[in-house]
């Protein structure tokens, strides 16, 4: 079996309220996982148990043949950056990158340290403390402080979200960077699908504490498993299918507006740069629809035709 | 926060002029009685009050339960501590009432509930004999032990509050980060909640050893006169012997004993920070 990390009917719970309801995962070495999910669905409680920070009430995690699920944190060879960063604010950039290879007593300390902070490009920020810092460089520092310790999985928690449009174009280039040199098997948590699509090998798609769908990210796209996920990657439009009893899901460009047997009222329109984006009130329901910029625009009001192609929509199973 | 230097110090002006009419005044004059005698200015009295076997003991005896208490609320408070603030909010909040609650209850009334408690026929002695572990009841009271069970209970909110305040102020995640980062238990505690809630400590431990040094009603009761301590020293210098001038040798040692801690408290925070 090639698996590395299992997670094999984990269930995790605050006191009396279940978090996570028997998840099964079991993913490569090297492999950059993504964990996308809306807020609440448990992707930071499923990395606090990977860590070890949270004890699961069932279930059993393994990592490289190894049932882990007992072991305390400071001895699973996992690394975590959280989602606060949680850098130490009275040690400087140095020494937190130092932090655990200090209390593992490397010999090489000082050289380790200047590795892993010039594998984040922060080589100049040594004696600064974190306070002195910007979000995306704590950010970094904490990964860095992660990497150093050559952990078996990295797991990040959000790494991107604290980021202006920009930086997080630049981390994200430096996480592929990262895993490509260093080939740590990551999993990341987003809740951006743009950037579990870009970033991804695989993707798992979580709700409500369970998995909904886990595939690449060609799959995901184009092969949504349920309305959710359908949803989650862009098919906005989702009505029942009465001939098979499932669902037909369409994306806004997959929407043919000024011409075809069904007719809506525009309830909202918007401009998007390369494209008009609509909101339709039809009897089929909501139907969400987009035109390039150059056609002239529709305005709110107005009575309009469309067609929503078969050949264009995706089968889903169930609305 | 004042644009004008003048206006400021012309508002403090009142307060000031009270504080020294009322306060720093009769301080003073009490304070100065150890040194005047009828030759002149001098440091006898000291000389005197050290002199004596018993003041000695007494002297020792203070400053090591003070120092007693503190250390042993700061285990408890920031153990204590922790407990509290990894609980949600709710009961979060619930506990830490229950924490304050005693600060609200006389300490006269705190104390004498430890009479019922320690007594020869208290609960304690009581169990310990029901349960045949002992023959005849233990003497607790009016024992050091007593007086240190005292001031802890006494003091002990004060240490666990000013942990929790600093200990809400770490990050969020610094624990959880360290232990992932290969820290146990104890390094996780040395290297990161130490450094971290110095402040708090200090602020705590000032607060527990000059509470426990200052405390005249805890040690009068369950301590009595078989252990004396610098305060019902004093009181018993006054009251019983008029003594005004050893009284006030006892009072300036005690004022010096608590800013000396806090400067200690302090210097020993700051070098820790200077060797992280
Ligand atoms: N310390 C806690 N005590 C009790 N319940 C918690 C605690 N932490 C999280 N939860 C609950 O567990 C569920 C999952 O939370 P989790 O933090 O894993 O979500 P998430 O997917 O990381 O969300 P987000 O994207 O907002 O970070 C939520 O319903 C949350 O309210
Ligand atoms: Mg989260």
């Amino acid at each position: 079996m090639s698996e590395f990390l299992s997670l094999e009917d984990l269930t995790l719970a605050y006191g009396g309220s279940v978090a996570v309801d028997r998840l099964n995962l079991a993913i490569r070495q090297g492999e950059l996982i993504a964990l996308l999910g809306p807020s609440g669905c448990g992707k930071t409680t499923t990395m606090r148990a990977i860590a070890g920070l949270l004890a699961p009430r069932s279930g059993t995690i393994r990592l490289d043949g190894k049932d882990i699920t007992r072991v305390a944190p400071s001895r699973r060879e996992v690394g975590l950056v959280f989602q606060s960063y949680a850098l130490f604010p009275h040690l400087s950039v140095f020494e937190n990158v130092a932090f655990g290879l200090r209390l593992r007593k490397e010999p090489d300390l000082a050289a380790r340290v200047a590795e892993g902070l010039a594998t984040v490009g922060l080589s100049d920020f040594a004696d600064r403390a974190p306070a002195a810092l910007s979000g995306g460089q704590q950010q970094r520092v904490a990964l860095a402080r992660s990497l150093v310790m050559n952990p078996k999985v990295l797991l990040l928690d959000e790494p991107l979200s604290n980021l202006d449009a920009r930086l997080r174009l630049e981390m994200r280039m430096e996480l592929q960077r990262v895993q490509r040199e260093t080939g740590v098997t990551m999993v990341f948590v987003t809740h951006d699908q743009a950037e579990a699509l870009a970033l991804a090998d695989r993707i798992v798609v979580m709700r409500g504490g369970a998995i909904e769908q886990v595939g690449t990210p060609e799959q995901i796209w184009t092969e949504p498993a349920s309305g959710f996920v359908a949803d989650f990657v862009g098919f906005e439009t989702i009505l029942p299918d009465p001939e098979t009893g499932g669902a037909l899901a369409w994306r806004p460009a997959a929407v043919t507006l000024g011409s075809g047997p069904h007719s809506g009222v525009i309830r909202g329109a918007s401009f998007a740069g390369a494209h008009r984006e609509y909101v339709l009130d039809t009897p089929l329901g909501v139907v969400k629809a987009e035109t390039p910029a150059s056609a002239p625009p529709l305005a709110p009001g107005a009575e309009v035709a469309f067609d929503l192609p078969r050949e264009r929509a995706v089968r889903l199973a169930s609305a | 926060m004042f644009g004008n230097r003048v206006e400021g110090l012309a508002l403090t002006l009142p307060a000031a002029v009270f504080a020294a009419a009322l306060f720093l005044l009769p301080v003073g004059i009490l304070l100065s009685e150890a040194f005047r005698t009828p030759e002149g200015w001098s440091l006898g009295a000291y000389w005197d009050f050290f002199a004596s076997p018993r003041n000695r003991t007494v002297f020792w005896r203070s400053l090591a339960l003070a120092a007693e208490v503190a250390a042993a609320s700061a285990v408890i408070g920031y153990a204590a501590a922790y407990a509290i603030v990894s609980l949600p909010p709710k009961s979060r909040g619930r506990v830490f009432g229950l924490v304050i609650l005693p600060l609200m209850i006389s300490p006269v009334a705190r104390t004498y509930a430890w009479l019922v408690i320690l007594g020869r026929t208290g609960f304690v002695n009581q169990a310990l004999v029901g349960m045949g572990i002992l023959d005849t009841p233990l003497r607790i009271l009016f024992s050091e032990t007593a007086v240190f069970i005292g001031l802890l209970q006494l003091f002990l909110p004060l240490m666990i509050i000013s942990l929790v305040s600093a200990m809400e102020n770490m990050p969020r995640d610094a624990i959880p980060a360290a232990r992932v980062l290969g820290a146990n238990w104890a390094q996780v505690f040395l290297r990161v909640i130490l450094p971290l809630t110095r402040e708090g400590l200090v602020i705590g431990g000032t607060l527990v050893f000059t509470g426990s040094l200052t405390a005249y009603i805890t040690p009068a009761i369950l301590g009595g006169s078989k252990v004396l301590m610098l305060e019902t020293l004093l009181y018993q210098r006054v009251a019983v012997a008029n003594d005004f001038v050893s009284a006030s040798v006892i009072a300036m040692i005690l004022i010096v004993m608590s800013f000396s801690a806090n400067l200690l408290l302090k210097r020993m925070a700051s070098a820790r920070r200077a060797r992280a």
